[in-house]
């Protein structure tokens, strides 16, 4: 075991001794202080809502979006407000942080990057016949190098998640009494800010695992880190149109982008009818150990023959 | 007699259906310098990658220290330091840093290990700067130095002379003879630079097609006088004059065709024997002198390099 563990330390000296590394989660950064800028300098931006008026403006709000939905959830939050007398907060820190979630496909792209490199890498550099005349088996080098790639995904999401509440602090404050409005099967319900951001976060976590994954399949079994940052990108972002056109298929719902996206679930706005919570869970698991074991096994079969 | 560092036991590479190495047999012993020469395609990379185990063995087995590399990989390898091809390393890492990702993969290694290593090697000056700044004798040095880290009593390396300019061949080729005399460490060296493998090896395996087609022991030099071929220019007539007459005073059998007689002789037999020839009225309107190099032994037994 603490072999295993030795192989992973060696995986994040490698990666972090390599400049794209840094240069990535700079990126990362410059991202989030981006939106932030976005945010705060945004025609819509409210810092306070006025105690006088504030129930008139959440109406001219609603009315603003109902233009384009009359069924978005923002719409339902608003009356609730109204109707509760709850005044909202205007943007606050913690609000910037759970709106920051969307930043998560930064987060997925840079970790596909990392995964589709980790093997691919060592064959280009040759160093793949250095690391595969030692002691430890390739099954080890496998799962430390994707347990390393997992590693990266959680040390960038810890940057994200610092530098969100960072910049939310420095623009717009610390506020609110930690809870917030959120629709479940049609109501309006006051959750913890905490699970609002457990939740948001942990459904695009899902996206990017797999995703991740799938490019470090590719990665392991063609040797090639363009073609798999490549496949694993295209697909990350057609996935949901995809899912669009197959609906009315009977395989539709088989199919890992019609399962993917788990806020679906939350939101209660599906494109397949019938899917499950559960279904898609364990749809997603199947094809996540799929893409694990065909990486494995021809990670670990097939010869490193010369170039 | 002593275990074998390595045994090759009817090793076979098969992809498709073509037969890359058909079959070699052979024992490296503890201390020695083998070589393994052959020209282009003769499979010696396909040998040497099945040895460390980076491509799947068809049909029989390489042993280390009597481990299978098959059945018993981890302990096998364990005793193998190598550099497959180029030294290929962590351009991105100071050389300190990558052999200090190297001693992870192997318990026991400590920090006195590698500096020793680093010292053998004369890399002292240079280790902390990143390896993309070594020139190609210094990233040889380093690849050699990962090989020794753990204390591998077996040392491969393929084409370890490549691209190095003579000071550095010269001085690789002293490192492999120390390690081989005083370490008792065996070593393999693949190339195709015959003259280099002469110098530094102390048996050499040819390889051709697939098939180890000789075993050449090689001659210290300093143990014996290097054989010269001479061979003399005289009318046929004569021929048989000649011949009585070495094959009686010296002992050696000349060889005739057309106007030529060839035969094997030290240097310092040369001149008494030009003296008794002259003496016993042969006509020779000429005498040339050739050593004969492993390069002609070489070409003499391999032929044509046909790849199959």
């Amino acid at each position: 075991m603490s072999n295993f563990f030795q192989l992973v330390r060696n995986e994040q000296t490698k990666l972090y001794s390599q400049l794209a590394t840094w240069i990535m989660l700079g990126i990362l950064i410059v991202v989030v202080l981006g939106f932030a800028i976005i945010m705060r300098t945004a025609d819509s931006f409210i810092g306070e809502y006025d105690d006088a008026t504030w129930k008139q403006d959440l109406q001219e709000q609603s009315a603003d979006i109902a233009e384009y939905d009359p069924t978005a959830p923002e719409i339902m939050i608003n009356n609730y407000r109204i109707e509760n007398d709850m005044k909202p907060e205007g943007t606050t820190a913690w609000e910037f942080l759970y709106q920051s979630n969307f930043m998560t496909s930064v987060l997925s792209l840079l970790t596909i990057i990392v995964a589709g490199g980790i093997i691919a890498n060592e064959y280009r550099w040759g160093t793949i016949k250095l690391l595969l005349i030692r002691p430890a088996t390739r099954t080890k080098i496998f799962f430390a190098k994707y347990a390393s790639v997992l590693l990266f995904a959680l040390t960038a999401l810890i940057v994200l998640f610092v530098f969100s509440w960072l910049f939310g602090m420095l623009f717009f404050g610390l506020g609110g009494d930690g809870t917030t409005l959120q629709v479940q099967d049609g109501e309006v319900v006051e959750i913890s800010i905490w699970t609002r951001i457990a939740q948001d976060y942990g459904l695009q976590l899902v996206k990017l695992v797999v995703w991740a994954t799938f490019a470090f399949m590719i990665s392991a079994a063609l040797r090639n880190g363009a073609l798999a940052i490549g496949t694993a990108i295209f697909l990350m972002f057609v996935g949901s149109s995809v899912t669009m056109f197959i609906s009315d298929k009977p395989f539709a719902k088989y199919v890992l982008f019609s399962n993917l996206d788990l806020t679906q679930f939350t939101t209660g706005y599906k494109i397949i009818e019938d899917l499950t919570l559960t279904f898609s869970v364990v749809t997603i698991t199947v094809y996540y150990l799929i893409f694990l074991i065909i990486g494995w096994v021809l990670f670990t079969k097939r010869d490193v023959a010369g170039h | 007699m002593t275990e074998p560092a390595m045994q090759l036991i009817g090793l076979k590479k098969q992809i498709g259906s073509k037969l890359i190495v058909k079959g070699l047999d052979f024992d490296i012993q503890p201390g020695e310098v083998f070589g393994f020469l052959g020209p282009n395609g003769a499979g010696k990379t396909t040998t040497i990658r099945m040895m460390v185990g980076l491509i799947r063995i068809s049909e029989g087995d390489v042993r280390i220290q009597g481990k299978s590399i098959k059945t018993d990989y981890k302990e096998a390898i364990r005793h193998v330091g190598a550099i497959v091809e180029n030294p290929e390393l962590y351009g991105f890492m100071s050389g300190y840093k990558n052999l200090l990702v190297f001693s992870r993969m192997i318990p026991g290694i400590s920090k006195d290990r590698i500096d020793e290593v680093v010292k053998l090697v004369g890399l002292e000056k240079r280790i902390h700067q990143k390896v993309k700044r070594y020139s190609l004798g210094m990233r040889q040095r380093l690849g050699i130095a990962q090989a020794l880290l753990h204390n591998p009593s077996i040392l491969i390396l393929d084409e370890p002379t490549n691209g190095l300019d003579p000071s550095g061949i010269r001085e690789i080729r002293q490192y492999i003879r120390r390690l081989a005399e005083q370490e008792n460490v065996a070593v393999i060296v693949s190339s195709h630079l015959l003259s280099e493998m002469e110098l530094m090896c102390d048996r050499i395996g040819i390889l051709k097609n697939g098939e180890l087609i000789s075993i050449q022991q090689i001659q210290n030099a300093e143990e014996d006088t290097p054989a010269e071929v001479v061979q003399i220019n005289c009318p046929a007539a004569h021929h048989e004059k000649a011949q009585r007459l070495l094959q009686e005073e010296f002992g050696v059998t000349a060889m005739a065709s057309g106007e030529k007689l060839t035969f094997p002789i030290t240097r310092e037999e040369i001149p008494s024997i030009i003296k008794a020839l002259a003496l016993a009225d042969v006509e020779m309107y000429g005498v040339a002198v050739e050593r004969k190099t492993l390069e002609d032994k070489f070409l003499h037994v391999i032929g044509e390099n046909v790849i199959e």
